[in-house]
């Protein structure tokens, strides 16, 4: 649309300009401001792994670490002393392990659920999704008891068993979901050529799904290295026990050596949780956006 | 690739499977994880001496491990030997009859000469001894011996003695007594002494429904106590790290169970540097008495039927296990004919020998245990806010609970 | 040959029964391979998850006694106990605190910061700031926060400096304020991912709308109010089930910030159940204590269901 530049006038565009770019200037020093308040909580625990416990009690807690040596000795104590070496190869054990099955038993599952000509789909679906309905409160005192008479308490199969069954019914949400916009031509030309549902599903679908179902397994594997409470009441000795349990036993027992010490076992324990978000922080997102819908 | 890490897989499953079976060794279960390296180094010993490794098996906190006992238990599978706690919730352990009465063991144990009667008593229901001493720590008041010096002070003969040192330390600008809340269970530590210092009548009462928690006993209790923390003689309970605080010099004075002598001087203080006396009663003429914590080590019926379980508990309680444990951590079980641990524990020993004094159950083990965590929590709550105020509401809160437990009995 | 006669035919040829059988194989359709294929799955949740609700609501009407087990039926025994244990009654009060604030204060937070943040240079770098604290473990940030909360630790020093004065606050250890600043904590752990599920659904609305509007001479507020608002609606009631959920699961943060807190048994219905069952050994009550959690929680989960239901159908 053409007009006359002549009519426009010019210094009130610029002025509204310039206040425009003030206004966001003045918002992006608001936004460094309140991003920088929001980690203080971090500066916090990165300056004081530094510190000696002597150091951390003497000066204010925001002081800067008077060197960089103590850094070695918290670390090695909090290892030793919280059986962090033990307690992180149980959590990625059942991470890995059992994320992965509960992913791959959920995707079967969605395949009958959407590929597959059964009656009742949708109640198979709500009985597996019923998983996720109840607090956890309900599942601690039976699994308690049950797995004591079972042999299961303290054990790994034991609880790989709860992780996996747990993260089972929110895999099966999202895949379900995700295959049901699969478009069916794929399925039905392979089965014109006499292949059988195993290999639609192996060859075919489950190619096809590969994004959501790393997507939910990570999820899931951060709900299974974070979890605490299952941990604590299932597999509560120092052989299975989870990581987060071995830190809260650590700060428990040990919170009278220094709390420079107890946030290092802290970072320690959430370092494999920061490296993988980093590392695959698109999957992450993508992991929302799938949570989303 | 896969196949042969399969064979591997499975070649070492088998050998620790197997592994087991080559050595004699008997799990002991506690809940005491801080004392782990401590424990195996008395198992390691039993095992050299007896060929019996006792293999201590930790849980990771008070409730999990009653919890999975009292599970065990109800599922027929009490574990051969493990801690329990005296008071009532032993009384309950040994109703469930699941608990191996140990009066022969006990009798060896007098006869050789090393125990006495007053130790089997703490370890008894209904007339029969049914554990041995995991440990037997007297509740003492550990003491900053340089501070003592440079101010003048004596160890306090009487219940003034002990005012008038906690003034002169005050007066020096330091604090005379650290008590923390920290990890939820000493609230008791100083309501318990206060008690059976300044009523020693009614501090048996109060576990067995018969002394009210608001009444005038206690009452005196908490007025005393407010009144001391008014005059600024505690330190703040809300610290986390009492060991530490103690060797910054925190409280001149530090009341508590022998075994922290150890963990203390593990913390930086000199062994030298660390004196102890008993608190000294309040009311003129009352016999000496000292609050003892007694903590069982307890076997199964199946257990006391095994050779190796037994063997390994006869090492424990000899003394060689006696002075293994002591070595480690500082401990004393009640053998007087094996070596004091440590100078603290021979000085304690001396003290009760001279002056005869009568041993109290720690209101922790003698409280009934449905009561325990909400009536410590009440005491916790005091400590934080020491005003009559909230004595008041703390009193009144303890009584209800307690005239509840009582009323359903 | 006529229809009937080849109808006929056709009928003595296959025979009746053989026509029943194909029809009832048609409806059963592929159920056998499909229960193949589902097996793992509902064995997994049958068999850990829901039959230990079921066990647990069995629980809840028995008695149990220490050292020998459960069994001994006892009616509404534990539900009646309820009422009257003062720790119930706070529990209850402090669960529904948490349940209000978990979804206000991450939603209202979580909106203003995306509405500030979404046109601002470098946004990514903003968004995975406020994200970080959660891909934290609870336990661990529960450790973190602590300390920071501690009586000589990070907030009182901040707070001094600020004011001038000596602070010295026992944040967790006061009634007053042991509730608040846990769900402070709460609140920074996770408003970024309510801000990230905020900017996902402000992103999928068009322009249009808002361009006109602009065009209109309608002010920013107003634009907000009556055509961004609405549109958010969907992604809004999802947070907000979200929310209300986890304000009602929370434990790892009480059990690790609370635990010098003389009343940590109080601080919400989840801490007391496990104090209850684990700690008393009152295991038949504590299990009450979980059906109650689960009812209330089914509700909650039934109830926005329903209300997506219907605004799915008003965005239509």
């Amino acid at each position: 649309m053409a007009f006359d530049i002549s009519t426009l006038d010019l210094d009130a565009i610029e002025r509204r300009e310039a206040a425009k770019n003030k206004g966001t200037a003045l918002k992006l020093v608001a936004a460094i401001g309140f991003a920088l308040l929001w980690i203080v909580p971090f500066y916090f625990l990165a300056i004081s792994i530094f510190k000696s416990s002597n150091e951390y009690s003497r000066n204010p807690p925001l002081a800067l670490p008077e060197g960089l040596a103590p850094f070695w000795d918290n670390v090695a104590r909090a290892w030793e002393l919280g059986s962090m070496g033990q307690a992180m190869m149980n959590s990625a054990f059942y991470g890995t392990v059992g994320a992965s099955l509960a992913v791959f038993f959920a995707a079967m599952a969605a395949f009958a659920i959407t590929r597959l000509d059964i009656p009742f789909r949708n109640g198979w679906f709500i009985l597996i999704f019923a998983g996720t309905v109840f607090p956890f409160q309900m599942y601690l005192i039976p699994l308690f008891f049950g797995y004591q008479k079972l042999g299961l308490l303290n054990s790994h199969m034991g609880m790989l068993l709860f992780y996996t069954a747990i993260c089972v019914p929110f895999p099966t949400l999202v895949l379900r979901n995700f295959m049901s916009g699969l478009s069916r031509e794929m399925d039905e030309a392979a089965r014109m050529d006499g292949a059988n549902e195993f290999t639609v599903f192996f060859r075919i679908i489950l190619p096809n799904t590969i994004g959501p179902m790393t997507a939910v397994f990570l999820l899931q594997f951060t709900w299974i290295w974070n979890d605490m409470l299952f941990s604590t009441v299932l597999g509560n000795r120092l052989e299975t026990r989870s990581i987060m349990n071995a830190l809260l036993v650590f700060q428990g027992s040990y919170s009278s050596i220094g709390p420079n010490i107890v946030l290092t076992a802290a970072l320690l324990a959430s370092l494999p949780s920061i490296v993988l978000f980093f590392l695959l922080r698109r999957h992450f997102m993508q992991g929302l956006q799938v949570q989303q819908s | 690739m896969k196949l042969k890490g399969k064979l591997m897989g499975t070649a070492v499953g088998i050998l620790l499977a197997a592994a087991p079976a080559f050595a004699q060794e008997v799990q002991l279960f506690h809940d005491k994880g801080f004392w782990s390296e401590q424990l195996q180094t008395v198992g390691d010993a039993a095992g050299e001496a007896t060929g019996v490794t006792i293999t201590e098996t930790p849980y990771a906190n008070a409730e999990q491990y009653k919890a999975f006992v009292q599970a065990s238990i109800a599922s027929g599978e009490t574990p051969d030997m493990f801690t329990w706690w005296t008071g009532a919730t032993f009384a309950e352990l040994v109703s469930s009859g699941q608990i191996a009465p140990l009066d022969d063991l006990w009798a060896e144990m007098i006869a050789n000469g090393g125990y006495g009667e007053a130790s089997k008593e703490l370890f008894m229901v209904d007339g029969q001894a049914y554990a041995v001493p995991l440990l037997l720590a007297r509740w003492v008041v550990l003491y900053n011996k340089p501070l003592y010096a440079e101010l003048g002070l004596e160890e306090p003969q009487s219940w003034d003695d002990l005012i008038a040192n906690a003034d002169a330390i005050v007066a020096a600008g330091e604090t005379p007594f650290l008590a923390t809340v920290h990890e939820g269970w000493r609230g008791f530590i100083w309501f318990q002494e206060l008690l059976l210092r300044m009523h020693p009548e009614a501090y048996n009462g109060l576990n067995d429904g018969s002394v009210a928690y608001d009444g005038p006993e206690v009452r005196a209790v908490f007025e005393a106590w407010s009144d001391m923390y008014a005059k600024g003689y505690f330190s703040d309970p809300r610290s986390t790290e009492e060991f530490n605080d103690y060797v910054r010099g925190a409280g001149a004075m530090y009341l508590i169970g022998e075994w922290a002598a150890g963990l203390v001087v593990e913390a930086g203080v000199p062994a030298d540097d660390l004196g102890v006396f008993i608190m000294p009663n309040a009311v003129e003429g009352a016999p000496a008495a000292v609050i003892v914590e007694g903590a069982p080590l307890v076997v199964s019926v199946d257990g006391a039927q095994d050779e190796n379980v037994m063997q390994a508990l006869r090492f424990w309680v000899s003394d060689e296990g006696a002075n293994a444990w002591g070595e480690a951590t500082g401990n004393y079980i009640g053998n007087n004919s094996a070596e004091a641990p440590n100078a603290i524990v021979a000085e304690v020993n001396a003290d009760i020998a001279q002056t005869g004094a009568t041993a109290y159950l720690r209101w922790w083990e003698a409280v009934p245990p449905d009561l325990q965590g909400e009536l410590v929590a009440e005491m916790n709550r005091f400590m934080l806010d020491p005003t009559m105020e909230t004595a008041d509401e703390v009193m009144a809160t303890m009584q209800s609970l307690n005239a509840a437990y009582w009323a359903d009995q | 040959m006529d229809r009937a006669a080849k109808d006929k035919a056709l009928l003595d040829r296959i025979g009746i029964d053989q026509i029943a059988r194909n029809q009832r194989a048609r409806r059963r359709g592929q159920l056998g391979l499909g229960l193949v294929f589902m097996a793992p799955a509902l064995i997994m949740v049958v068999g850990v998850l829901l039959v230990p609700v079921l066990f647990n609501i069995w629980l809840s009407f028995t008695k149990w006694r220490k050292f020998t087990g459960f069994g001994e039926y006892a009616g509404f025994a534990n539900y009646e106990r309820m009422p009257s244990n003062p720790f119930f009654n706070e529990a209850l009060i402090n669960t529904a605190i948490w349940v209000g604030a978990s979804v206000v204060f991450p939603i209202a937070l979580g909106l203003g910061m995306a509405m500030f943040f979404r046109n601002l240079r470098g946004a990514e770098t903003f968004k995975n700031i406020i994200f970080i604290p959660r891909i934290l473990a609870p336990t661990a940030v529960g450790v973190l926060w602590f300390y920071v909360y501690a009586p000589d630790g990070l907030l009182n020093r901040g707070l001094g400096l600020v004011s001038g004065r000596d602070v010295d606050i026992g944040w967790l250890y006061n009634d007053a304020t042991v509730t608040p600043a846990i769900i402070a904590t709460f609140v920074w752990q996770t408003a970024g991912l309510v801000m990230v599920l905020l900017l996902l659904g402000l992103a999928a609305i068009p322009k249009d709308p808002i361009e006109a509007a602009h065009i209109d001479g309608a002010n920013r507020w107003q634009i907000f109010r009556y055509i961004t608002l609405p549109l958010l609606m969907p992604t809004l009631l999802m947070v907000t089930i979200l929310s209300v959920l986890a304000g009602f699961t929370v434990f790892d943060l009480l059990w690790v910030m609370g635990a010098n807190y003389p009343g940590q048994r109080s601080l919400a219905l989840a801490v007391f159940m496990y104090f209850e069952a684990f700690q008393k050994g009152s295991w038949a009550f504590g299990s009450a204590v979980a059906v109650i959690i689960g009812l209330v929680v089914l509700c909650v989960t039934w109830f926005q269901t329903v209300l997506q239901a219907r605004v799915d159908r008003m965005t239509r």
